[in-house]
């Protein structure tokens, strides 16, 4: 046949192999640098630390013998859940201020790999967990996160809480030292001003009232007059409520 | 954190009665998580829902609430005869209550209700002259809410003169007289405190 008598096959096997040398070693080593790079990534330290969460639920679901009841499966993905809401605020809040940074220079192209391989492992994270939690129940996918986040807010609610409370006792403790130190001074003062003054005037430091009008700073411990009055007006303010 | 498809087997062992997870061995981080699991385990049991997930944070189940404003109701009722004691008992229960909210349920709705019960706790020591405890509660109940909290502010304030500590009280009604900036009881109180600051200068 005409055409096929005409061509050189031996020949034309040249430029076919040349390209296909070219390719193919143009795909290697695209192949090997995109490998190192994504290696490299990795080899940076993560911006996370460890999931313990994840890693407690998943070692849950993998449990056998006897294998752990639905219950606590929710109850642990709820807890993974609540992490990675604070973790994605983590994201969200630092993103801002970190691509500032980027731009001006002031931080390394690393922190910022670092960043966004932290950012599309949450992603992934998120979506994993509406997946779980669609499998337990139809439709808790879309409420879990709500839910995780009220938890990760009342949480930091009771810890604020508890910190604030829990300095009552000392608080109580300084104030009765206290007092009773005022106190005694107080008394000592008194018994200064009877010794000084005369006896017939001693009637003078029983009233406290008097004493009152002299040094107001004190005046507050003395059982009379400052508390009462101040109490009448707390009261006051009550009745507005 | 790991990849997407790897994670770290933990030594989880489970009490096949309580159901209690255990590990083994274990750190102190794993053995708080774990604390803090258990704890929601037993809160998610009696959840009431068919699927045993917790509800959307709203609409909030009405029960708890109701208890709490009855016991909020019966701490004024007391508060207003006299019987402070018994008041902040009153009041300390109902806080009690608030806090024991399903973690699941509005944040805000729990700041709301906890702020105002502080602050009635703090009103009520306060009258006793229980000036350390009312300061503390005062300032629990404006680290619950900020805003809109003008008695919360005021009250901490007053302690905090009531125990002579004039230029904690000078800070403290500053700071809330930026958010309150009209009220006119925090504006006396600072009248009051400069006062006193001087008079102690004088002295």
């Amino acid at each position: 046949m005409w055409p096929f008598d005409a061509v050189d096959w031996v020949m034309l096997t040249i430029p076919f192999a040349y390209i296909t040398v070219l390719f193919g070693s143009l795909y290697t080593f695209s192949n090997i640098y995109r490998k190192r790079k994504v290696a490299k990534a990795a080899a940076l330290e993560p911006w996370f630390p460890p999931h313990l969460q994840r890693n407690v639920y998943l070692s849950l679901l993998h449990m056998e013998s006897p294998k752990c009841p639905d219950s606590i499966l929710k109850a642990a993905l709820l807890r993974r859940a609540t992490e990675d809401i604070q973790r994605i605020i983590q994201i969200r809040s630092a993103k801002q201020a970190l691509q500032v940074l980027l731009q001006r220079g002031s931080v390394g192209d690393d922190l910022w790999q670092r960043f966004q391989r932290a950012e599309k492992e949450i992603e992934e994270e998120l979506r994993d967990v509406v997946n779980e939690a669609n499998a337990f129940a139809p439709n808790w996918g879309q409420t879990i996160f709500q839910s995780a986040s009220e938890m990760a807010q009342n949480n930091h609610i009771r810890e604020r809480l508890s910190e604030i409370l829990s300095t009552a006792q000392s608080e109580k403790e300084w104030w009765e030292k206290r007092k009773a130190t005022i106190q005694s001074d107080f008394m000592k003062e008194l018994d200064d001003e009877k010794a000084v003054k005369s006896p017939a005037e001693s009637s003078y430091g029983g009233s406290v009232k008097g004493v009152k009008s002299m040094s107001d700073d004190d005046a507050v411990l003395v059982e009379a007059g400052g508390p009462a009055e101040k109490a009448a007006k707390a009261k006051k303010k009550k009745g507005k409520h | 954190m790991e990849s997407p498809d790897v994670f770290t087997l933990l030594p989880l062992e489970m009490n096949p009665t309580t159901k209690i997870i255990t590990a083994n061995p274990s750190s102190t981080a794993l053995a708080n998580e774990l604390e803090a699991l258990n704890a929601l385990h037993k809160g998610l049991l009696n959840v009431g829902t068919p699927t045993g997930t917790p509800p959307p944070p709203v609409p909030v189940n009405p029960t708890r609430s109701a208890q709490i404003g009855k016991l909020r109701e019966s701490g004024n009722a007391e508060f207003r005869k006299g019987n402070h004691a018994q008041a902040v008992k009153l009041y300390s229960l109902a806080i009690d209550m608030a806090l024991g909210r399903p973690h699941w349920e509005p944040s805000g709705l729990v700041r709301e209700e906890i702020s105002g019960l502080l602050s009635n706790r703090a009103q009520a020591n306060m009258a006793q002259q229980h000036w350390a405890e009312g300061a503390v509660d005062a300032e629990a109940s404006v680290e619950m809410k900020k805003v809109g909290n003008a008695k919360g502010w005021w009250r901490r304030g007053t302690c905090l003169l009531e125990m002579g500590r004039l230029d904690e009280a000078e800070a403290w009604v500053k700071q809330g007289l930026e958010f309150e900036a009209t009220e006119q009881d925090l504006v006396q109180l600072k009248q009051e405190i400069e006062k006193r600051k001087g008079g102690k200068a004088a002295h």
